[in-house]
């Protein structure tokens, strides 16, 4: 069926850094070129690399949680970390969750699913609601926000520290080392400053859980403080590592999917005019939007052993890069993929990935994405797009995020008791 | 019309629940979708093979 692919067979053409800055601009054209050209280019940089670049081959390989890993180790003698789900391997934080595999990852899976399920994220969502509304009515009356400084930062932040049981407060601080450790390109000098925000998290985790083990509230680190896993209590460092997968799942990738789409509904009057009029279509624009978008835009993969995944020849140790924003635009499966179509249906998208590791957060996410968009159509609707101030990551290898969508509007009035 | 989840392969991705309510629903607890009725009403077949196309792991079967 497909020719065979191999490394000494077949080369990349094109130069190819996904978190390049050439990159942050042209992913689209990036990943439709290779798509066309050389769907599976190895690429020299970052130790070298495959790209799965087809939506075919993304989901063929997820499946093959025989063959592939997304474990993350670390040298015993040196401490450097190799494997896991980022390109490079980003060393000192593990994602305890995606970074494991069956069997141990069913069990950690099943502990965290109950807390991130769709009840769960039913039940946040007036609260939801209301902390939407605090963060419009601060900035109503002055008729000018930053939608990312203003909401789409702070509100899954806000939303992720409480759900942890953090005082609300703290938000920025831990997620504005996040967004520096995701954006940044991988050599530049504020990553350590990023990397000391963290270890600062985890201090921060390990005297909260101290408190919850005292007296344990309705929170998440007092569930991880008296949890059990498999019958047995849950270890300091893995407590540290789930409170992180959660604090930097929760921030930078809700937030850049909603910064996103407000600024492509800023530029496309038409249809933000056609979304407040149907509003029933909320939760398909949003999926359109993870679509399109595609916030996480590809996950790291090891090979455990030699293996050929339809005449694809991939090599132990191998490392692979799942490219799911290429996949979301791949025209073998989407019409029209460059198009945001509101209504897109069907729509097949693996912007929460595919396979095993789906987005333990999906449901959270969705939830506090359509509250944003929601509230913002209806109390800011004729917001105008500040173009000067347009500004996104410098690299969007991990998450395709912004850090400033500054916007103008009518002024209106406050209305905290909107809520619920 | 019959349809049914292949229940090893979903991972409750719940585009099927989004496009097609009154046959495919998630789990409340678990997020993985089931079928509300084997047996398809004439009036939803397009629609629960629109939900079929929607699903990333190709989960859902119609027979």
């Amino acid at each position: 069926m497909s020719e065979t692919t191999s490394k000494s067979a077949k080369q990349c053409p094109m130069a190819f850094d996904h978190h390049g800055e050439h990159h942050s601009r042209h992913w689209p054209e990036v990943y439709g070129e290779l798509r066309e050209t050389c769907p599976r280019p190895w690429v020299d940089q970052y130790d070298g690399f495959w790209v799965a670049t087809k939506y075919s081959d993304i989901q063929n390989i997820s499946q093959r949680t025989d063959v592939i890993s997304s474990v993350k180790s670390a040298d015993p003698d040196t401490g450097t970390e190799t494997g896991g789900v980022t390109i490079p391997t980003l060393q000192g934080a593990r994602s305890i969750l995606n970074e494991l595999d069956s069997p141990e990852w069913d069990s950690v899976r099943g502990f965290m699913t109950r807390r991130f399920s769709p009840k769960a994220a039913n039940n946040l969502k007036a609260r939801t609601e209301q902390l939407t509304n605090m963060l419009i009515d601060d900035v109503i009356e002055t008729g000018r926000l930053d939608f990312v400084e203003d909401l789409t930062n702070p509100l899954p932040a806000i939303v992720t520290v409480e759900i942890l049981g953090f005082p609300i407060d703290e938000w920025k601080a831990f997620s504005d080392p996040i967004h520096l450790f995701v954006s940044l390109p991988r050599d530049d000098p504020r990553l350590a400053e990023a990397a000391a925000g963290i270890l600062r998290f985890r201090e921060r985790v390990d005297e909260e859980i101290a408190l919850r083990r005292e007296q344990p509230r309705d929170d998440l680190l007092s569930y991880f403080a008296h949890g059990t896993i498999d019958g047995s209590p849950l270890s300091d460092d893995l407590i540290q590592d789930l409170a992180w997968q959660i604090m930097s799942g929760g921030v930078d990738t809700t937030g850049s999917v909603a910064a996103n789409a407000l600024l492509y509904l800023g530029r496309n009057a038409e249809q933000r005019r056609w979304l407040r009029e149907n509003r029933q279509h909320l939760p398909r624009a949003c999926e359109e939007f993870v679509r399109y978008f595609t916030p996480i835009q590809g996950a790291g993969r090891t090979l455990k052993h030699d293996a050929e995944i339809d005449g694809w020849q991939l090599s132990q140790g191998d490392r692979l890069l799942l490219a799911y924003a290429s996949a979301n635009r791949d025209p073998a499966i989407f019409d029209d993929p460059e198009e945001v179509k509101l209504d897109r249906t069907p729509n097949r998208h693996i912007g929460y990935g595919v396979g095993q590791h789906r987005c333990l957060g999906a449901f959270m996410a969705r939830m506090m994405f359509q509250c944003m968009l929601d509230v913002v159509l209806r109390r800011i609707p004729d917001y105008e797009i500040d173009e000067s101030g347009v500004a996104g990551y410098p690299s969007v290898g991990f998450v395709n995020g912004l850090v400033h969508v500054p916007a103008t509007f009518t002024p209106g009035s406050v209305q905290a008791d909107e809520g619920a | 019309m019959r349809v049914r989840i292949k229940e090893d392969s979903c991972q409750g991705h719940a585009m099927c629940a989004l496009t097609c309510p009154e046959v495919f629903q998630t789990n409340e607890d678990t997020g993985h979708a089931f079928v509300v009725s084997e047996f398809v009403a004439p009036e939803v077949e397009s629609r629960v093979l629109i939900a079929r196309d929607s699903c990333p792991e190709e989960a859902i079967e119609v027979f």
